[in-house]
C-alpha cells in the first residue's frame, strides 16, 4: 500500500503539490468561467495523480480509501479553486455510473470526467416531479437494440455545459418501472434551456428529449433498476460531497469574521451560533466519512447530515444578512448571490420537509403517514 | 484507552441501567464505587464517562460522579468529599452535596445542588463533555417517550404519528440529538478547551429543543406528575446551566472568533 493511503500523509503531501502549482482562478465569475476552471483542476489533479486517488484501478484509479477523495474535495475546494456546485458533480455520479454501467462503459468514461475533458450532468427531476421522483413520466420505448426517449427534465445542474447525462425514465409502472440511461447530451433530438434564477447564475436547464434514441448498451444496470439507482445516489450526494461543500462554507465563514470582527462583542451570540451549527455539521459529515470508510452502507442516516447542511448554510448566510446590514440589498458583492442562493439549500437534493419525512419513517420507525 | 470488547461493554452497560434504575443520589454513588467507578474513570475515561452520564440522562436518575470527573482531571483523588465550587450560568457558583440525601436548596428537578458566594477558575473541558452526554441521555429519553406517546395516542382516528407536523418535530428532535453527539465523539483536538466548550452547547441546545419538542407532543398528559416527561424536562434546564449555558457558551465561541480572526476547524479526517 502507498504511504499516500494513510489521511494525513496524503494531505500533506498534497497541500505540497497545491503550494507549487498556481491554479488560482481567473477573475471572471461568469458561471461558464467556474466550468472552465473546474476543467483546468480536474485534468491538473488527474495528471498529477491526486484526482485518482480512492477510485477504483478499473476506470483509471489509483486505489487507496475513498476518504482521499474528500480531503482532495475539501483542500481544492476550501482554497476557492474549484466552486463547490460543479466540483460536488463527481461525488455524485462517478460512483452511480461505476456501480451500474458495464465495466468496459465506466473503463471508458469514467477517466474522461475525472480527467476534465468531459462534463456530466443528472437528469432526475420533471415538471411533474419534484419531491415525488418516481411520478416521473419521460418515457423509454425499446425498439430492438435501442431505446427511444421522449419527455421532460428540469433542475438539471450545468447541463448545457455537459457531454453525458445519467437519466432517469419509465419503462412500466411504479416504482420497478423505472429505468437509467447514460446518454450523451448532443445525441439528435435533445434541447437543453438554461432556466433565469433568482440568484443570477442559470445553472439549472430545462432538458427536453425528442424521439432521442439511445443504443441498449447505455443502460445502467437492467430494465427496472432505475430508482434503486436513485436510492443508492443520494448517500453519496450527501457524504464525500458534503465535507467540501463543508470547506466552502467554512472559508465564506472567515471572510464573514473577517468583516465584522470589528464591530466588537454584539457579533458575538449570532457567530457563535453560525459557528456551532458549523462545527456540529463538519463533526457529523466526519463521523459520516468514518462509517463510509469502516464500510457501512450509508442510507437514511444521510437524512441526517442533509438536514444539518441546510439549516448550518441558511445560518451562515442568515447572520451575513443580520450583521452587515445593506450589503447584500445594496451592494454587487459575492455575499448577494451566495445569500439568494442559500435559500435554496432547503430545496435541492430533497427538501427539508422529504429529508423530514425520511428520518420519521425511517430512522425513528413511525409506520406510514 | 483501553480496549473494551462489545460484549462485555453490553454486560457493563446493563449492570450500569439497572443499578442507576434502582437508586438515585448518595445510594447511587455507593452503587458505582462498588461497581468500579473509579478504576472506569482512571484507565478507560473515553469510554465510561460517555457511559455513565449518558445513561444517568437515560434513567432520569443521579449522583455526584460529576465531582469526581473534575477531581480527576484535576490530580485530585476520585470520590473526595470537598466541597468544590462548580461555575453556573450567569457568572454564579454551585456546590454539589455529595454527602447529604436530599438537598436543602430548593434546585428544579432534585439535583444536590446550592448556590455558593464564590469560586475559583477550574478546568471543566472534561466535565463539560461528561454533563454533555448527561444531556444528550435526557433528550434521548425524552424523545423515547414522545415517540412512544405519538404512537399510542389516537385522534381522529389514527395514532399522532400518522400527521406531519408531529412527525417533524420528532425528527427534528433526532437531528438535534445526532449532531450533538457528533460534536461529543470527535476524537482528541488540538483545542480540548474549544471542543468541549462547542460540545456543551451543541448538546444543551439539542436537549432544550428535545424539552420543547416532546413536551409539545406529549399534550396535556406531558404537564402532569403523572407522566416521566416533566423529570427530564427539569433535568436539562438544570444541567444546561451547570458549568455554562448553552448561550453563554455560544457566545463565548464567537467571541473568541473575533480574537482569532478566523473559524478553527477543530478536525479533519
Amino acid at each position: 500500500m502507498s504511504e499516500l493511503h494513510e489521511p494525513a500523509a496524503f494531505r500533506a503531501a498534497l497541500q505540497e503539490w497545491l503550494a507549487e502549482n498556481d491554479l488560482t482562478p481567473p477573475e471572471d465569475h461568469s458561471l461558464e468561467s467556474h466550468i472552465r476552471q473546474f476543467a483546468r483542476v480536474q485534468k491538473a489533479l488527474f495528471e498529477g495523480d491526486w484526482g485518482r486517488y480512492g477510485w477504483p484501478e478499473h476506470v483509471g484509479g489509483l486505489g487507496g480509501p475513498q476518504i482521499l477523495r474528500a480531503i482532495v474535495g475539501e483542500e481544492v475546494v476550501g482554497r476557492r479553486l474549484v466552486e463547490p456546485g460543479p466540483y460536488s458533480m463527481i461525488e455524485v455520479l462517478t460512483p452511480t455510473l461505476i456501480d451500474y454501467a458495464t465495466p468496459e462503459l465506466a473503463a471508458e468514461m469514467v477517466p474522461k470526467w475525472l480527467s476534465g475533458q468531459e462534463q456530466w450532468c443528472q437528469g432526475f427531476s420533471e415538471p411533474g416531479s419534484g419531491s415525488d421522483l418516481a411520478s416521473l413520466t419521460t418515457r423509454a420505448v425499446q425498439d430492438g437494440d435501442r431505446w427511444v426517449i421522449n419527455g421532460q427534465k428540469v433542475w438539471t445542474s450545468f447541463a448545457q455545459f455537459s457531454d453525458r447525462c445519467i437519466l432517469l425514465t419509465r419503462t412500466g409502472e411504479g416504482h420497478a418501472g423505472i429505468t437509467a440511461f447514460f446518454v450523451d447530451t448532443d445525441t439528435p433530438g435533445i434541447t437543453i434551456r438554461p432556466l433565469h434564477t433568482m440568484h443570477g447564475v442559470d445553472e439549472f436547464c430545462e432538458v427536453y428529449f425528442d424521439d432521442v434514441v439511445v443504443d441498449a448498451g447505455r443502460m445502467l444496470g437492467n430494465p427496472g433498476d432505475g430508482w434503486q439507482l436513485a436510492m443508492d445516489l443520494l448517500p453519496y450526494e450527501r457524504s464525500t460531497c458534503f465535507w467540501q461543500r463543508i470547506a466552502y462554507l467554512y472559508s465564506r465563514f472567515d471572510a464573514l469574521i473577517d468583516e465584522v470582527k470589528e464591530q466588537g462583542q454584539v457579533v458575538d451570540s449570532d457567530m457563535g451560533e453560525a459557528y456551532l451549527a458549523l462545527h456540529t455539521l463538519r463533526c457529523r459529515s466526519r463521523a459520516t466519512q468514518h462509517r463510509l470508510a469502516d464500510g457501512h452502507k450509508l442510507g437514511p442516516d444521510t437524512s441526517i447530515d442533509k438536514v444539518l447542511l441546510a439549516g448550518a448554510e441558511q445560518r451562515l448566510y442568515d447572520t451575513v444578512h443580520d450583521l452587515l446590514p445593506g450589503v447584500i440589498e445594496l451592494d454587487d458583492t459575492p455575499w448577494r448571490t451566495e445569500y439568494l442562493y442559500s435559500r435554496a439549500a432547503t430545496i435541492y437534493g430533497g427538501t427539508a420537509e422529504v429529508q423530514r419525512n425520511i428520518i420519521a419513517r425511517r430512522l425513528l420507525d413511525l409506520g406510514k403517514e | 484507552m483501553t480496549t473494551v470488547d462489545r460484549d462485555s461493554l453490553e454486560l457493563l452497560e446493563d449492570g450500569l441501567r439497572k443499578t442507576m434504575l434502582s437508586c438515585s443520589g448518595p445510594d447511587l454513588d455507593a452503587a458505582l464505587t462498588e461497581l468500579g467507578w473509579a478504576d472506569m474513570l482512571t484507565d478507560m475515561p473515553d469510554v465510561a464517562v460517555p457511559l455513565v452520564f449518558r445513561l444517568l440522562g437515560e434513567t432520569g436518575s443521579h449522583a455526584s460522579v460529576l465531582v469526581d470527573v473534575v477531581l480527576h482531571a484535576t490530580g485530585n483523588t476520585i470520590g473526595d468529599t470537598v466541597e468544590l465550587p462548580l461555575p453556573y450560568a450567569g457568572n454564579s457558583w454551585v456546590v454539589w452535596d455529595r454527602v447529604s440525601a436530599e438537598t436543602a436548596e430548593p434546585t428544579l428537578g432534585g439535583l444536590p445542588l446550592r448556590r455558593e458566594e464564590e469560586g475559583y477558575p477550574i478546568r471543566v473541558a472534561e466535565a463539560r463533555v461528561a454533563v454533555g452526554w448527561w444531556l444528550v441521555g435526557s433528550a434521548r429519553a425524552m424523545l423515547a417517550l414522545a415517540r412512544q406517546h405519538a404512537l399510542d395516542r389516537v385522534q381522529f382516528g389514527k395514532p399522532i404519528a400518522g400527521f406531519q407536523a408531529v412527525r417533524h418535530r420528532l425528527a427534528e428532535t433526532l437531528v438535534a440529538i445526532e449532531g450533538a453527539e457528533a460534536t461529543l465523539t470527535l476524537p482528541g483536538s488540538e483545542s480540548p478547551d474549544l471542543t468541549s466548550l462547542l460540545a456543551k452547547a451543541a448538546a444543551g441546545k439539542a436537549a432544550l429543543t428535545a424539552a420543547k419538542h416532546c413536551q409539545q407532543i406529549l399534550g396535556g398528559i406531558g404537564f402532569t406528575e403523572e407522566h416521566d416527561l416533566h423529570r427530564h424536562v427539569k433535568r436539562v434546564l438544570v444541567l444546561d446551566g451547570l458549568l455554562g449555558s448553552s448561550r453563554e457558551l455560544t457566545k463565548k465561541a464567537g467571541a473568541g472568533l473575533r480574537a482569532r480572526g478566523s473559524a478553527p476547524r477543530l478536525t479533519h479526517l
